[in-house]
């Protein structure tokens, strides 16, 4: 048995060391550095350079739109960042952005992943969930254009639905009393179904058994939840929170589409003002600077990530 | 019978909530079949006379057909070289956990984290410089680049899940570590790969801001296509970006409901198993 297996096997051994690049290849030594070296290619081109060239740039003055060339001010772009009142304003509208619609997504995430939690004898389950997950992989593009028909005062549906109740039309989008709540609306219709798929994949990960020795002691079911459903299933759903948490920070391309910022500052998230300011401003040494200060905010997020994920290792659960 | 009933109301219930969340995506595919007049009639037509004109319209665009080339070209191009090239970092980041590896998988992760502008202003000026810009092979680097620390996060979950003694007993019968990772691996490991392969697409497939600020007309991609073709006659050209979505949603919806149990691991790198 063992001949025939190392016959076998023999097939796929390099049989001509001669070649020089075969003997490399097949050398274990070198093996682990061979595999890394592609993604280390695409990793120091394609991001450490503009990396540095970002963190380079962030110490200069530099517009496309005047024509000088780079000038080092040190941390002049940083000090105009922290004291211009505006990146203030804007981080904390992205702050309540992110706050609001990460709290209404996961309440009604959760809400609705209980109530599909039984929903295995569904007729047409599979199309159901996938018309249901349909929202998150529409291009975001076309949602922030479609949108604003919807939201259109005079031609939009919605708009049609208030004025049928008997209501005046409002122009959601034109006003910067709702500009914000309604970016904020289809940000929570375009997420929820996220939370939902997180709150089913944490109650899937509840043992079963837990769940049918508690109905025998009959615990009720307030208990139920707190003490099985919610201990088996938090991690998870602390995964799925800080996910669309880090992609709620960076919510750009809906927002342009849909209001640019506007009326007003009204919608202008940190990231819109990072893009307006660097491709439609042109102020690149001071959008660098902007760039990686939200740089550093960002990688504090996922450093919580990866704290929870290790946090949820530990424990033993996967 | 009461039981049967109130399991009729239940899946009754879940399934006004999927449709629902439908409701918005279903208008733009209604109004694909809609004339310019149709789509702007007050109040709005729930019933009209459905004309494919609109498509029809959108096969004459002659940068349509291009559009919607490049944007399989670069998907499919950028997805296939990230995925290769993670699942040989993936398997060396398992294997042999060179030194640093928790620290360059914190790396890769951050990238995926980062605001689009933050990473795109600095690859927009270095692509400038080196001329790179408007060019398919860079934007297919680029969104390469952008889909490799998903997929490794993604393909070093799943061959961490695969035991080490697959490997040892392969090398013990005198296999090569190419002949481990592509026939031994690679196999138990399809359906990571799948997941990575197909959240990527749909990733790059849908992305349209690296692709309107460094691309050009060599590789503008149908969403940059909705971003900048969407005015006409001094109007919203509501036709053209309802057929293009609705055309355009096809492939993601096809893949979405095949694949719907990778569902889970695509959405979250990996760090979370299981099926919906």
């Amino acid at each position: 048995m063992a001949d025939s297996s190392a016959s076998k096997a023999s097939r796929y051994v390099l049989p001509d060391r001669r070649n020089a690049i075969t003997a490399v290849l097949s050398d274990r030594r070198y093996l682990p550095a061979i595999l890394l070296i592609p993604v280390l290619v695409f990793f120091l081109v394609w991001n450490t350079i503009p990396l540095l060239w970002l963190l380079g740039l962030s110490f200069h003055n530099y517009s496309l739109t005047s024509g000088d060339d780079p000038r080092f001010i040190g941390f002049g772009n940083f000090i105009r960042i922290f004291q211009d009142w505006t990146v203030w304003y804007d981080l904390s509208r992205t702050l309540l952005f992110v706050f609001l619609g990460v709290t209404i997504q996961t309440v009604l995430g959760v809400l609705l992943g209980l109530l599909f939690w039984g929903s295995a004898k569904l007729p047409g389950r599979r199309f159901a969930l996938t018309l249901l997950f349909a929202p998150m992989i529409l291009t975001p593009v076309a949602t922030g254009t479609f949108f604003r028909l919807i939201y259109d005062p005079t031609f939009g549906v919605l708009n049609a639905m208030i004025r049928a109740l008997g209501f005046e039309p409002i122009d959601f989008l034109g006003s910067a009393n709702t500009a914000f709540w309604a970016v904020l609306a289809v940000d929570v219709w375009m997420w929820t179904p996220f939370l939902v798929l997180m709150t089913l994949a944490a109650l899937g990960s509840v043992p079963k058994a837990e769940l049918e020795a508690a109905e025998v002691d009959r615990m009720p079911w307030t208990q139920r939840l707190r003490l099985i459903v919610f201990y088996h299933g938090k991690f998870i759903l602390m995964l799925g929170i800080l996910l669309r948490t880090i992609d709620s920070f960076k919510t750009m391309d809906l927002v342009m589409q849909m209001t640019r910022g506007g009326p007003g500052s009204s919608t202008k998230l940190v990231a819109v003002t990072l893009h307006r300011q660097a491709f439609d401003a042109f102020n690149l040494g001071w959008s660098s600077a902007l760039a990686v200060f939200l740089l550093l905010i960002s990688i504090s997020f996922t450093a919580t990530f990866i704290f929870v994920l290790n946090l949820r290792r530990q424990r033993g659960q996967t | 019978m009461s039981g049967r009933w109130r399991q009729h109301l239940y899946h009754a219930l879940l399934w006004l909530v999927a449709l629902f969340f439908f409701s918005p995506v279903a208008w733009i595919i209604l109004s694909s079949f809609k004339t310019q007049d149709d789509i702007l009639a007050v109040p709005p037509k729930l019933f009209f006379e459905p004309t494919l004109q609109n498509y029809a319209d959108l096969l004459e665009r002659n940068a349509f057909l291009q559009q919607l080339t490049n944007s399989i070209v670069l998907s499919v191009c950028a997805v296939i070289i990230a995925v290769t090239v993670s699942f040989l970092a993936a398997f060396c980041f398992s294997r042999f956990r060179p030194r640093g590896t928790d620290f360059l998988m914190f790396l890769l992760l951050s990238i995926r984290m980062l605001p689009a502008t933050a990473v795109i202003l600095p690859v927009f000026l270095m692509y400038a410089a080196f001329g790179w810009s408007n060019q398919p092979v860079g934007m297919i680097m680029f969104y390469a680049m952008f889909s490799i620390p998903f997929s490794v996060w993604i393909l070093k979950g799943f061959i961490d899940g695969v035991s080490p003694r697959f490997d040892e007993t392969a090398l013990v019968n005198g296999a090569s570590y190419w002949h481990v990772i592509f026939r031994v691996i690679l196999p138990q490991v399809r359906p990571g790969l799948i997941a990575a392969f197909i959240f990527n697409l749909i990733f790059v497939w849908n992305e349209a801001t690296f692709n309107f600020i460094i691309g050009g007309t060599a590789t503008h991609n149908i969403p940059v296509a909705l971003w900048t073709g969407a005015y006409a006659d001094g109007g919203v050209d509501w036709p053209f970006i309802a057929a293009t979505t609705t055309i355009y949603l096809i492939p993601p919806v096809v893949f979405i409901y095949f694949f719907q149990k990778y569902l889970l691991v695509g959405m979250t790198f990996g760090t979370v198993r299981g099926e919906v």
